[in-house]
This record gives C-alpha cells, sequence and structure tokens, in this order.
C-alpha cells in the first residue's frame, strides 16, 4: 500500500497542467476583516461548470467563455459574492466573513458535508485555530471547555490518556469513549491500559491512539453528539463521534507552512501538597525502644550503629511524619549517616525539615515542536505532505516522548468522471521513563502524597544517587542501611525502573468517487487502522519491589470497506432529496501477549525474559477479532429550505453476538425547520431553526463473551491445572441497544452579532451487554447478560455574542455549558449495584452503577449524623456507618461550561478561555494515607488551646473533634493525636471515607494566546513569504478556584470508567511557550 | 477505471461475510475442555493458597489469635474488616477458586461414561472430602452461607441456609465420600498434590476432619459429637508422615505465600513480627519450638505489642524455615489429631487411649515437627505447667493453651479452637496493653466471626439481610452456633 501511494504521489506532482480556454479573468480575494489574500477560494462561472480556486497569493486566473458575464466567489465561512466580469477581465474582491457560518459547510457522518442550517441534530464544529492555538501536544486535550456536552478529563502525566465521554456514561461496564473518525477512518479511544492501572494499582497510562495525530494537520473536527447524528457509523458510535477532517491540498496552488515553537511547562503548586515542617520521620514518638530501654529523646533509635556506643537514629523504617518535634540543635545519625559514600557517614546532622521539598523532584517540562506541510494542486489533482516532529519533556526526571508524524494525502481526477483520492499517515510514538501511575512505588507521588518523610531531602537524596546510582532512600529497613524498605530513592526509580515503549501506529485510506451523472455518484474506500505497540517495564534489582522485567507486544487492526452510493436531486423546485445506500464491512483483530520474569532478575541491569530467577510462567496471550457487516440507508428530504426531513436505517450483523441473535436493525427520523425564513420581516431575528429527532442504535457484545473458557494457572511443576474462569459467558446474549430524543433551537440575531443553540436530550440505553458481578456463592464473579438500564439526560448551551465589531477591533465570545444527569434505571434481577472498579481499589471505596442514583457513585462509610451534626463515638473520634455501602460521593459535574474570548486588534489577536467544572466529588487515598502520616499541615499546628496539637493531654495537646455524642449532646472529649495511630486524621483510626471526598469543581484559565500576525506590507517584502504569525501562548497558567486540597481536581486514573478518585495524584502542568507559523 | 473497482469489489468479497465466522467467537487462545484432574489439582492449592496466606487482604487470622502482629500498618491486628475488603476475599477464595473448580471437576467425571469405575468412586470421593473441607471452613468463618443454592450460575441470589443444618448436611457428605473410597484402586493420581491419590492415606484425612468436625459441635450437641467423633476416632491420622501437606516449590507461583509476603527474596517489606502473647507464654514455658518458630533479637525471643506499631528490628518474626519458598502449608496435622482425641477422651467420648496420652503424642509431635527432640519434649511435657495433669484443671485450658502453640502458622485452625475452647485468654489491643507513646481507640473486640462480604449487600441484599437476623446480626461479635460459651 504504501508503495501504491508513493506512486500516486510522484503521478500527482508531475501530472499538473493548464488547459487553455477562450479568455481569461485574474485577479485576487482578500479577506474583507484582515485584508490577507484567502487561498482556496472557489471562483466559478455563473451557470457554466467551469472553475477555478485562488493560490495561497489569493490570487486566480480563470479561463472562461467569451460569453460569461459573472463570476461566484465562494469560500467556507465567508459569504458568496457574485461579481461581473469587467471589461479589464480583472476582479479584485474583498470576502467579508460569515460570522457565525450559519450556512458553513460541516463534516457529518461518514465524511458528508452538510449546510449546518439543514442538520437536523446537534453537531458542534471547531476550526483549526480553534485547536492548536495553545499548541497541546494531545489534540484530544484541546477539546477541553469549547464544546457544550463534552467531558473532557485529562490526565497529568506525560503522554496520559484523556477520557472523553460525550452526555455522559451509557454503557454500565463497557467501553463510554467517544469514537474518533479521522478522515473516514475510525480510530477507538478505548484504554488500552491494563485494569491494574485503571484501578489504581501500579502501571503506567501509555496514552490512547486517537491522540497520534499531529494538531497542524487538522481542518476540522465536528463533535456529533446524539444518536440521530451518529446512526450511520452504527454500533460503536452510540458514545457519540468526534470527526476530525484533516486539510486538503487545493487545486492550482502550491502552499508551504512551517510551524516551529516550544513550550515550558512548571508544576503548578496550588496542585502540590505544603507539607506540615515541625516533625520529622515516625509514626509516633516512643519513650523507650522496642525492649524497654528508655532513649535519650523520644520518638529515636537508640542502638550501637557503628559499633561506637549508642546513638539516636531516626526510625528509618517509618515512612510517615509523625516522629519526634524537629530541633535544630538535635544532632541525629540520619538516614545519609549509613551511606559510606555520603559526607555525612557516620554524622549526626540537625533534625530539621528538609530545604527542599517534594516539589524540587519535578522539572521544568519542554516541548518542541516542528512541522512542515506543503500542500496544493494543480488541474487535476491535490496533494498534501507532512511531517511533524515533537519532543516532550516531562516534568519529572529521565521521562522523554518523541513523536515523528507523517502524513501524505492526494486526489486525483482519473477521468472526466472518476477521482481517486488517498491519504496515509504513519506515526511512531517513543516513551522513555513514563510516569508510574496509582498506588505504587513507581509513582513518587505515592510517596509525596502518601508515605513521607518531611525531613527528606530532595537534592540530597539526587546526590546520593548520583554517586553511585545505588538505592540510598530514607526510608531504610533497619539500621544497617543495607536496604529500603518502602520508598526507594524517587531519582534510584526514575533512572533504573524505567519503561519505555513504541507505538508504530498507521492509518489511511484509499477511495475512488464515480460520478454517474450529477445527481448520482458512488463511492468505494478501503480505511486502515492499525497498530503495534511494544512496552517494557523494569525493576531494578536493589528495588524494593521484586526486580523484573516485562514486555508486551500488541497490534491492532481493522480494515472498513465501504461502498456508498449518493444521490443528490431536486424532485421539483421546492423539494430537494438527497439519498445514501452503503454497505460497510469491518474486520478487526487484536493480538497482544505480555511475558515477564518470575521471581526476580538474576544479572544486574539486563533486562531480559531469560534472566528470569524461576523459569518465566507461560506468556498471557490475547487474541480477539471481530467483524461486522453493515447496511444502511438515509434520505433527506428539504423542502424551501425550510423544513428538512431525515430517515435513516441500519442493519448490522456482528460475529461477537450469538449466531443466531447477530442482527439487528436500527432507525433514526430527523426534521428540522428554518422558522426565520418564514419570518424575514423581523429584523432583528438574524436566524432560526427548531430540530427534533428520535434515534436508536444497536450494539454487539464485547468479543468472546459467547462461550465458556477456562483460565490456566501455571502448571505445578508438572502437575498441569485450569480452573473455571471468572466470567460466565452467555450464549443467550441479544443486542443492546440505545434510544435517543433529542430537541434543539439554534438562533442568532441582530445581525448574527448574538445567537445561541439549546439542545434538550434523553439517552437510554436499554439491554446492556454486561458482566454483572454476582455473588460468588455461585462460583463466579461475573455473569455476562442482557440487562440494566441507563438513562442520560441533559441541556447543552452554546452562544455567541459579539459585543464589539469595528473595522479594527473585534471582541468576540464563545460559550458554552452543558448539564447531563445520568441515572441507573435498572441491573440485572435482584441486583442493584455493579461496581465499576475491575479490582478493588486502595481505601475501602468502590465506584458503582447502583439503581435509582448516577452512574459511578462512590461508595463506603459515611459519617453518622443527628440532627445534621456529625456524631463522635465515645473514644472521640468520627464515628462510621457500620456499612461501607454508604453513598458518599457522585463524580458527576452539576454542569460544565466554557467561556472563550478572543480580541482582535488590526494583526494582533488575543484568545483565552476559562473552563468551569462545577460540582462532582472526588476521593482522595492521598488525603486518606497523607494525613494519617502527618504530612499535611491540619496534622500539626496548635489547637484550641493554643498548644501544639501533638503535644500529650497532659501537655495541652490534643483536639476536640467539632460534633456531638450519640444522645445529641456536644462532644467535649479531647483526644490525643500525638501519633499516626491516635491521628483522628486519614486512615488509622477508619474514620468515615466520607473524610476525604472533596468537591472536584474548578475554574480554570485554561487557554491563553497572543497571536500577532505580521503586516501583509511587512511580509511582502520579505519575498519568500507569504504569511507570519508568531504567537505566545500559555496553558492550564490559573487555577481559579478549586476546593481539592493539594491536588489538581481533574487528574485521576486516566480514562476509563472509574473517575473521580485520585491515587499519588500528578500536579498540574503550567505551560508557556511560544510559536511561530510561517507560510510560504 | 474498471480495474480500480474491480479491485475495491473483490477486496469487499475477498472477505467473507460477518455471517459466516461464527469462529470469530471462539477464543483461539483458552481451552473449552480440560481434563477433570486439572480443575481437582487447581481447588488444592487455591485451598492452600487461602488458608496459608498471610497477606493481609486475605488471611488476617494469625494476628486474631496473636501469634504474629504487625509493625506500622494496624488495620488488622485491630480488626479492621472494611479497610481491605478481607471477607470479600476469603469468601470468593473458597466459593470461586476452590468450590467451584471442585464442582466443575465433578461435573466433567460424572459425564463420562467411561472412566474404570473405582477410579471414578475414588476421584469423586476425593472431590467430596475436599469439598466438605471446603464447606466447613466457610461455615465456620460466617455462619450462615449460601449452600444448597450456591453453585449455581442461573440463580444469582441464592439463599443462605442455617449453620447448623449445613453442617449436619456436610457430616452425612463426608461420610458418603468415605463409605465411596476403594482402597485397591487409584483416583487422580499424581493431581492429587496432597497424596498422590494414596486411597488409604485419604481416608485417614477424611477421618481426621471428620473428628475435627465432630468436636466443633461438641459444646453444642455433645450427643452428635460423640457418634461422630466415635466413629472416626480410629481411622485417623497415627503419625507425621499422615499430614495433609500441601508441597510448595520453590518456583513462584507455586511458593509459599507466605514467603511472597515476607521473604527477602521476594520482597523488602517487613509488616510481620512474632506477638508478644504468644512469645511471652512460650518464654515461661522454655518452649523447645521458639527456635523453629522465631528469629532470635540480641539472643532472646521478644514479641512485639498487638495492634501497635512495632520497629522491625527490636522484635522476633517469622523463622527462616517458615518464609522459605517451599516451605510445605499443612490443611490438617497429626498434633491437631492428636490434640482432639485427647479432647475426646477428656469429654467422656469412647475413643482409644487416654486424655494424658493422647496430649503427651501431639505436643511431642508438633515439638518433633518444629525441629526438637523427642528427649526435649520429655523434659517440656514434665514441666508442671505443660504437664496435662497440673496444667489447668480445666481440660480446655491445658489444652487450648497448647493447640494454640501447635497450631502455630495456621492461624484459622488456631483461631476456630480458641473460639470453641475460650482458651488461651487474649485481650484485644487497648489502653492497658499500650505501650508508652502509643494510643488504641477504646472498645475493640477480638472477631468471633467474620462479618458477610460487602458486595453480598448489593448482590444478593435481601438473603444476606436474611442470614444477619438469623444469625443475630451481621457482626464480628455474633458467635456461631456452635460457639456456645
Amino acid at each position: 500500500m504504501k508503495k501504491q501511494l508513493l506512486i500516486c504521489f510522484v503521478f500527482l506532482l508531475f501530472a499538473i497542467q493548464v488547459n487553455a480556454q477562450d479568455k481569461t479573468v485574474t485577479g485576487t480575494v482578500t479577506s474583507k476583516s484582515d485584508g490577507l489574500p484567502l487561498p482556496g477560494v472557489t471562483i466559478r462561472v455563473k451557470g457554466a461548470k467551469q472553475g477555478g480556486l485562488t493560490n495561497a497569493s489569493g490570487k486566480f486566473s480563470l479561463s472562461v467563455p467569451q460569453g460569461a458575464t459573472a463570476v461566484d466567489i465562494s469560500y467556507i465561512g465567508y459569504v458568496m459574492q457574485s461579481v461581473s466580469i469587467p471589461a479589464s477581465n480583472v476582479i479584485n474582491v474583498s470576502l467579508a466573513e460569515d460570522s457565525q457560518q450559519l450556512d458553513a459547510v460541516v463534516v457529518t457522518a461518514l465524511g458528508i458535508s452538510r449546510k449546518k442550517n439543514e442538520l437536523p441534530f446537534a453537531a458542534q464544529e471547531l476550526k483549526a485555530e480553534d485547536i492548536t492555538r495553545t499548541r497541546d501536544i494531545n489534540l484530544v486535550n484541546s477539546l477541553g471547555g469549547k464544546v457544550a456536552g463534552l467531558d473532557i478529563k485529562r490526565s497529568n502525566a506525560m503522554g496520559g490518556s484523556t477520557n472523553v465521554v460525550i452526555r455522559g456514561a451509557k454503557s454500565i461496564s463497557g467501553n463510554n469513549q467517544a469514537l474518533f473518525v479521522i478522515d473516514g477512518v475510525p480510530v477507538s479511544n478505548a484504554s488500552a491500559n491494563t485494569a491494574n492501572q485503571q484501578t489504581g494499582r501500579a502501571g503506567y497510562d501509555y496514552g490512547n491512539a486517537a491522540s497520534d495525530i499531529n494538531p497542524d494537520d487538522v481542518a476540522s473536527m465536528t463533535v456529533l453528539k446524539g444518536a440521530a447524528a451518529t446512526a450511520l457509523y452504527g454500533s460503536r458510535a452510540a458514545n457519540g463521534v468526534i470527526i476530525i477532517t484533516t486539510k486538503k491540498g487545493a487545486k492550482n496552488s502550491t502552499n508551504i507552512t512551517v510551524n516551529s515553537g516550544v513550550t515550558f511547562g512548571k508544576i503548578d503548586k496550588s496542585t502540590f501538597p505544603t507539607y506540615q515542617k515541625e516533625y520529622g520521620q515516625g509514626y509516633s514518638t516512643p519513650a523507650t525502644d522496642g525492649v524497654g530501654n528508655p532513649v535519650p529523646t523520644a520518638g529515636f533509635w537508640y542502638r550501637d550503629v557503628f559499633g561506637q556506643g549508642k546513638v539516636m537514629t531516626p526510625q528509618f523504617s517509618s515512612d510517615a511524619s509523625y516522629g519526634p518535634k524537629f530541633d535544630p540543635s538535635l544532632l541525629i545519625y540520619q538516614w545519609s549517616s549509613l551511606d559510606p559514600y555520603s559526607p555525612n557517614y557516620q554524622k549526626a546532622t540537625p533534625w530539621v525539615a528538609a530545604a527542599n521539598g517534594p516539589e524540587t523532584f519535578y522539572q521544568t517540562a519542554v516541548t518542541s515542536n516542528q512541522s512542515i506541510s506543503i500542500d496544493g494542486g494543480g488541474e487535476k489533482g491535490t496533494f498534501k505532505i507532512g511531517y511533524t516532529r515533537n519532543d516532550e519533556k516531562g516534568v519529572l526526571p529521565n521521562s522523554k516522548i518523541t513523536k515523528n508524524l507523517f502524513n501524505f494525502g492526494g486526489s486525483y481526477e482519473v477521468a472526466k468522471n472518476l477521482t481517486v483520492s488517498a491519504s496515509a499517515n504513519y506515526s511512531k510514538i517513543d516513551g522513555l521513563g513514563r510516569y508510574g501511575t496509582g498506588y505504587s512505588g513507581l509513582n513518587p507521588n505515592q510517596g509525596f502524597r502518601q508515605w513521607w518523610n518531611v525531613g527528606a531531602d530532595i537534592a540530597e537524596l539526587e546526590e546520593a544517587y548520583n554517586r553511585y546510582q545505588k538505592n540510598v532512600s530514607w526510608n531504610w529497613g533497619d539500621a544497617t542501611g543495607t536496604k529500603p524498605i518502602y520508598a526507594d530513592n524517587p531519582y534510584f526509580n526514575r533512572y533504573q525502573n524505567v519503561a519505555n515503549d513504541t507505538r508504530d501506529h498507521f492509518f489511511g485510506n484509499t477511495a475512488a468517487t464515480y460520478k454517474v451523472n450529477d445527481w448520482f455518484n458512488v463511492v468505494g474506500r478501503v480505511s486502515y487502522d492499525g497498530t503495534s505497540d511494544l512496552q517494557e517495564e523494569r525493576i531494578a534489582i536493589g528495588s524494593t519491589a521484586l526486580p523484573s522485567y516485562a514486555r508486551t507486544n500488541g497490534t491492532f487492526a481493522e480494515t472498513n470497506f465501504d461502498l456508498l452510493l449518493n444521490f443528490d436531486k431536486n424532485i421539483t423546485k421546492d423539494i430537494s432529496f438527497k439519498g445514501l445506500l452503503g454497505s460497510n464491512l469491518r474486520r478487526s483483530r487484536l493480538t497482544n501477549i505480555n511475558a515477564k520474569t518470575n521471581g526476580g532478575l538474576v544479572v544486574p541491569g539486563l533486562y531480559s525474559l531469560s534472566n528470569s530467577v524461576s523459569p518465566i510462567e507461560a506468556p498471557v496471550e490475547l487474541y480477539e477479532r471481530r467483524a461486522v457487516d453493515g447496511y444502511f440507508a438515509s434520505t433527506t428530504f428539504g423542502y424551501k429550505d425550510l423544513v428538512f426531513l431525515d430517515a435513516t436505517i441500519r442493519r448490522d450483523q456482528s460475529t461477537t453476538l450469538p449466531t443466531d441473535k447477530n442482527t439487528f436493525w436500527y432507525p433514526s427520523v430527523a426534521g428540522s425547520f428554518v422558522f426565520s425564513n418564514v419570518l424575514k420581516d423581523l429584523k432583528w431575528l438574524s436566524y432560526g431553526k427548531v430540530r427534533l429527532n428520535y434515534a436508536e442504535v444497536g450494539n454487539d457484545a464485547p468479543p468472546l463473551s459467547v462461550f465458556d473458557t477456562y483460565t490456566k494457572p501455571t502448571a505445578f511443576g508438572s502437575i498441569p491445572m485450569f480452573s473455571i474462569s471468572d466470567t460466565k459467558n452467555n450464549n443467550l446474549l441479544k443486542p443492546e441497544r440505545t434510544k435517543s430524543i433529542e430537541a434543539g433551537l439554534e438562533t442568532a440575531f441582530m445581525n448574527s452579532r448574538f445567537g445561541f443553540d439549546v439542545t434538550l436530550y434523553k439517552t437510554n440505553t436499554i439491554d446492556q451487554i454486561t458482566a454483572v458481578p454476582v455473588t460468588t456463592a455461585t462460583g463466579y464473579l461475573k455473569l455476562y447478560v442482557n440487562a440494566g438500564e441507563v438513562q442520560n439526560k441533559g441541556v447543552e448551551v452554546s452562544a455567541f455574542l459579539i459585543p464589539v465589531k469595528t473595522r479594527d477591533f473585534s471582541w468576540t465570545m464563545n460559550l458554552n455549558w452543558s448539564r447531563n444527569k445520568s441515572k441507573v434505571l435498572s441491573l440485572y434481577s435482584g441486583v442493584s449495584n455493579v461496581e465499576l472498579n475491575a479490582l478493588s481499589l486502595s481505601g475501602g471505596v468502590t465506584y458503582n452503577a447502583a439503581v435509582g442514583e448516577p452512574y459511578g457513585v462512590i461508595r463506603g462509610t459515611n459519617f453518622v449524623y443527628n440532627n445534621g451534626q456529625k456524631v463522635v463515638n465515645a473514644s472521640g473520634y468520627y464515628a462510621a456507618t457500620p456499612s461501607s455501602a454508604e453513598i458518599i460521593g457522585d463524580p458527576n459535574a452539576d454542569w460544565m461550561g466554557g467561556i472563550g474570548n478572543t480580541f482582535k486588534y488590526k494583526s494582533v489577536a488575543l484568545n483565552f478561555l476559562v473552563d468551569i467544572r462545577k460540582g462532582g466529588d472526588l476521593w482522595s487515598l492521598d488525603q486518606w494515607y497523607g494525613q494519617g502520616t502527618g504530612l499535611y499541615p491540619n496534622t500539626a499546628g496548635t489547637n484550641d488551646l493554643g498548644n501544639p496539637v501533638r503535644n500529650s493531654l497532659a501537655t495541652g495537646g490534643g483536639i476536640v473533634l467539632p460534633g456531638v455524642l450519640a444522645d445529641g449532646t456536644p462532644n467535649t472529649k479531647r483526644i490525643d493525636v500525638s501519633s499516626s495511630g491516635s491521628s483522628a486524621y486519614g486512615y488509622p483510626n477508619n474514620p468515615p471515607r466520607a473524610s476525604t471526598i472533596y468537591d472536584a469543581g474548578y475554574v480554570k484559565l485554561r487557554e491563553v494566546s497572543l497571536t500577532y500576525t505580521l503586516p501583509q506590507k511587512f511580509v511582502s517584502k520579505l519575498r519568500a513569504f507569504k504569511g507570519i504569525d508568531v504567537s505566545l501562548l500559555g496553558r492550564n497558567l490559573w487555577i481559579i478556584h478549586k476546593n481539592v486540597p493539594f491536588a489538581d481536581p481533574e487528574d485521576g486514573l486516566g480514562s476509563g470508567n472509574v473517575q473521580g478518585y485520585q491515587s499519588g495524584s500528578y500536579p498540574a502542568v503550567r505551560t508557556v511557550g511560544f510559536n511561530v507559523k510561517l507560510r510560504l | 477505471m474498471k480495474k480500480l473497482y474491480t479491485i475495491l469489489v473483490a477486496a469487499v468479497f475477498l472477505s467473507s461475510c460477518a455471517k459466516n465466522l461464527d469462529e470469530y467467537n471462539v477464543d483461539q487462545k483458552k481451552a473449552t475442555v480440560v481434563p477433570a484432574a486439572t480443575l481437582f489439582t487447581a481447588a488444592q492449592k487455591s485451598f492452600a493458597d487461602v488458608m496459608t496466606s498471610p497477606s493481609v487482604n486475605t488471611n488476617v487470622f494469625r494476628f486474631y489469635v496473636q501469634q504474629w502482629t504487625t509493625t506500622e500498618y494496624l488495620d488488622e491486628p485491630r480488626y479492621n474488616l472494611t479497610a481491605r475488603p478481607l471477607p470479600q476475599a476469603f469468601w470468593s477464595a473458597i466459593y470461586k477458586d476452590v468450590l467451584s473448580d471442585l464442582t466443575e471437576s465433578k461435573r466433567i467425571i460424572n459425564a463420562d461414561p467411561l472412566i474404570n469405575a473405582d477410579v471414578k468412586a475414588n476421584e469423586l470421593a476425593q472431590i467430596g472430602v475436599m469439598e466438605v473441607l471446603a464447606w466447613s471452613t466457610l461455615v465456620n468463618t460466617f455462619g450462615n452461607i449460601p449452600y444448597s443454592e450456591a453453585m449455581n450460575i442461573t440463580n444469582v441470589q441464592p439463599k443462605y441456609d442455617d449453620a447448623a443444618t449445613i453442617y449436619s448436611d456436610l457430616l452425612v457428605r463426608l461420610d458418603a465420600a468415605l463409605a465411596g473410597f476403594k482402597t485397591t484402586s487409584t483416583g487422580f493420581g499424581t493431581a492429587d498434590l496432597l497424596y498422590s491419590s494414596n486411597i488409604a492415606s485419604w481416608i485417614k484425612f477424611g477421618n481426621s476432619l471428620k473428628l475435627r468436625l465432630g468436636l466443633i459441635l461438641a459444646d453444642k450437641d455433645a450427643a452428635k459429637a460423640k457418634t461422630v467423633v466415635e466413629a472416626a476416632a480410629t481411622k485417623v491420622f497415627t503419625s507425621a508422615a499422615d499430614n495433609a501437606r500441601f508441597p510448595y516449590t520453590l518456583s513462584p507461583p507455586n511458593n509459599n505465600p507466605i514467603s511472597t509476603n515476607a521473604n527477602k527474596g521476594l520482597t523488602t517489606r517487613t509488616d510481620y513480627i512474632a506477638a508478644s502473647t504468644l512469645v511471652d507464654k512460650m518464654n515461661a514455658l522454655s518452649d523447645p519450638r521458639r527456635a523453629g518458630f522465631f528469629t532470635q533479637v540480641g539472643g532472646s525471643y521478644i514479641g512485639g505489642y498487638v495492634g501497635f506499631t512495632n520497629s522491625y528490628a527490636n522484635f522476633s518474626t517469622m523463622a527462616a524455615r517458615i518464609s522459605a519458598y517451599d516451605f510445605e502449608a499443612l490443611l490438617l496435622d497429626y498434633p491437631e489429631t492428636e490434640f482432639a482425641l485427647a479432647e475426646a477422651s477428656a469429654r467422656g467420648f469412647a475413643v482409644p487411649g487416654t486424655a494424658e496420652q493422647h496430649y503427651k503424642n501431639a505436643v511431642t509431635a508438633s515439638i518433633v515437627y518444629w525441629g526438637g527432640t523427642t528427649a526435649q519434649a520429655d523434659v517440656y511435657l514434665a514441666r508442671p505447667d505443660v504437664a496435662y495433669t497440673t496444667a489447668s484443671t480445666n481440660y480446655k485450658e491445658s489444652i487450648g493453651v497448647q493447640k494454640w502453640i501447635a497450631l502455630y502458622n495456621r492461624g484459622y485452625e488456631s483461631w476456630t479452637e480458641w473460639r470453641r475452647l475460650d482458651f488461651p485468654k487474649l485481650s484485644p489491643p487497648s489502653a492497658a496493653t499500650a505501650p508508652a507513646g502509643q494510643t488504641v481507640p477504646a472498645g475493640l473486640s477480638i472477631p468471633v466471626r467474620l462479618i458477610y462480604p460487602i458486595n453480598e449487600q448489593t448482590l444478593n441484599g435481601a438473603a444476606r439481610a436474611a442470614a444477619a437476623a438469623a444469625i443475630g446480626g451481621d457482626l464480628v461479635t455474633t458467635k456461631l452456633f456452635w460457639d456456645v460459651n
């Protein structure tokens, strides 16, 4: 295929030619707003078929018949003009922007372009500039805050996955991610991360493949939110579709765009812990050592460490900060005194808080982005070719991702009625030192946020590591200093326990369009999306964790064969008709093999499967195939640009369902009424449309959920074992179904200075194919069934406002707001709850689909209340409900909104976007453990009596928790909080889990950019250039408001169905940078 | 153009229609048919794993009987059962990993008309004994449990049966299994990791189990206990060679789960130390098993504070043998059986031998198992605070204390015996037991059962609620039906 494309490309380059004709009209087309030339503008002889395009300088030269009198000049996003051909045959025109592009063309399902005013369903489009403005290396992240109803949760881990959910989660346990379609090639956003990673255990977030696209290559993105818009994509589009259309070359032009930018990122300290700095290492401050001998200062070990008599050391093995009070006059043999290579060896040093806290572990991230794209075309063909290189160095030491993206696209008119086209995209992503996530020593934040010694100095740890690359840690297992117990030196971790990964991703298509006549054409298209992944993970000898090497090789390939018959004919003058008959054959195959060493590594530094201490276990193999045949038809009738009616029907046959139930049909109907066209007298009303639609989408089952299989544990020596699978499959499954109804109103007023679009929707997903958990008394953990119904209801509003618009200055606001309410209406018979976390989560909380509740609610123990007051138990601690099945949080936002502002003054444009999320809860394991280990300021300081809270009760310490006793009388019991074991905060005394639930709402200044387009008169002197844009940009600059202490409310476990859980959360990264874009 | 079309059309039709791709749904990498013996092996291993593991996520009974305690993390020695879904893990391990594989193994055997009848009888009897072992463990942990309607995926809301009723049925099943053994034939062969299908050993194992179960009933239904115990007493283990031992190997994942959690070769964690309750008692008795049980600190055996933070280096921990990769796990052993016979005799049941002799046999066998000599055992047994006749006037105390020591590292069985015999006297962590500088919330009590798994509330809510009401509340303090004192 690649060879074929190359031949095609070469052919295109040399095949460009111009035919001479009768007379030649020339001219220049510029934009009215900024005077810049407009390339790619269509110039068409009025009433004839001849036409051409402007080149990159906005110039055109068109041969027209001698008798031609006028030309139509049209361009997407601008008001079309008809201009008479003057005697000079020179036409210079400046086109006015159609401010809100109500007549603009929107790319909808299957790449079909439709006028926005005809659409009977909600579709929101973003232009290239909206996406690339602040140059987020992950295209998907650029959508945040810009589209109503689109819930984007990014990961703060370098290259991490982004959770993209449109109009709420619909599937109880399946994939809820939106589908991405790039130039007709479906690319899944489903997470390929392990179940361990997705449930906050050890793992790495390898990102999702939808981000493997060069943002500079994107022409537009359309978000199709509802089922009516996506029905033509079939079952997998039930979660909405994001259509990405890449740039195309224009005929008779050549453009070269060179883009160069660099950004710098630093962690946002408001999303990182502030530590108490009063008390050092330890869980408590015993006055004696373990065997009853008194210690000179309580809370230290007192041992003969160096054979020179007893000395005081910290309680090395304690990964907590509930130890002795800092005192610079106290000289203690600290962790570095056990390191023979340290200048502190066998030396006591002052007992003080670290001068360089964990925030200094983070470095400045640097991302450079270089791209070049060339596009153009001749009379018969167009092409584009591009290359992008991104180098991203993360905020953690020894982390980087390199992306090389190549893309090519071209089209050629082989014959009068036949156009062929092809596109090819190849990307190679190389990751090194991706961040460990979740509850794992590979994630430095497990230490920094949960189990830390505030006396550990990061600079000292770095020096200690750098001396001999040994795992010299503040957390020795004992006083011999031979091995750390829980926490590795974070530098050892980053430089020795390194993961690396490579993803080769190819996607593209070849297509042919045959125009049978002017109302009927046939399109055939073959598209392919294939990824090949290699992931290697290492734990070095010397680590606290068991040394290991694991590798995963995986491939995914999907091929789609599409055949589309398009009809476009006006039945009468007033009634238009568009029809579509099509078929889609889809074949996909996933393979995966994962192998790891067993029982440790033999030779240090050798990372191969053969370097295993014990023989390795059989690798885990996966092989999943899916074939879906779809046939569909769609019709659109229009009456006088006033009323439009759409109807679609699709039949799918999928191999993942039992053979006798694998065929399913689903319809959609939709209508719109452009009422402004009958209210033309109302001058203030520029535009008005109502729309209404109903759609159903069927869905098949996950592969391999019909027939039962056995799992195979590793043989016991030569005795083989098999075991019943955890999940009982089901050969009676039938398709699941999503039903949605949507109504909308689109308006614009006052010459389109102001307008809004409101959509109401309701989606019910029924007969869900779900592996429901069942009591294990059945002998299984889960059972595949058709069961359950999830409902999502919501409102989406998008609005624009142009408060000021003069020749030189304009201010445009784009607003969006959405509210989605999900509710689980039913589950499997008698089952009232389904845990969404595939594996249990640390901390004893669960994320659930519970009947009658919003999707994803958090369960755990709650406070006990008496008349609204928290009840305190007899010991003086908050009482917890006996049941841990209490609902203590709902991760779904109350509403989300975005406010985008663009100010333009002559050639300077200032943009900023404020992204708002109201409500939604998260549960913080970081606070649960970190407060219990005495890291945070609330565990130290002074009490209501003015004494240090960590003093003993006898010396005036302790606290009285606000609340009441069970009988309603105020609590007056003062509790000792001098040690972790008696702490009133965090895990130790098992307080209600609700104590570390936080409101995850935020207001963020998400994007700021300042772009200066060099004046044309200056640029034109630099003969090589057509335009130069220089921009300064910033992302995530300011969290204006949040409620979660010391963390970014947005950060979670990456993409997946468990949202609103923080464990070892990464801080947000503030990014600033600059970018230069040259057009040649 | 036509050529292109032809290619396109051909490409479309080259791939078959989805309709004809049935094999797409068949997993190419997993078995759909397996030998019955492989499931039996897996069930044995899963049972040994859950009973042996010291993981705080799976098995915390060593803390409950104060053989071990933890260094830093106090949830489990303080009896918290919601910090981690421990009851769920224990319940699932037995239902899902043990009983389901046994049930499936049985189904395959019964469906196979070609197996030799005697072999088939032995295999079914082997499964029968393992099933009774697994079910009795569940009953003795939770009380009422899903039983008659369990192991049936078409009923996802099985009712909970009365514990005493289940117990009676288990004894019937055990008798049926014992009656089914054909000593002239074999069973699962080497797939049986306990006895390589030595049927005579299986009969002893089954009867020793019967003896154990009979005594558990003794305080509740002495008459029935007497019948059961007397029927089994002559056919039980007669030496350590009969022990039901699970032979862990050097190679993970078939290594002893203790090593996974505590061996320096597999983890740096140092969570577990010996508890002062056991160590102090053994020090007082100059118990010769200490070297087999514990490490020394500065030449002494020192136990940590139960339920408080302890510095690892200051205390004794398990001896190296216990955390060895290939340390065997005991599911039922000879000393345990001798203690049972001693108790049966003390209760006046008609069993051969005297209580004192069985007691001596038990203690001696335990000392020998843990690396001591019979001479040491004789010295030990001669101590007035150990000798059966003088250690206590109450057989429950003398046997209870010694059985508690002998059941070291077998937290679950030790916990059951403690609940049953009410000795040794154990105290939960409290202000009175706190070391200087540490505190503990008041009101802890040592669980006498595990609460039902949390997810039963939402997966089988009505049945669980009914069971909770029937047993007197789903609490750790609710005594099981046989725990009458």
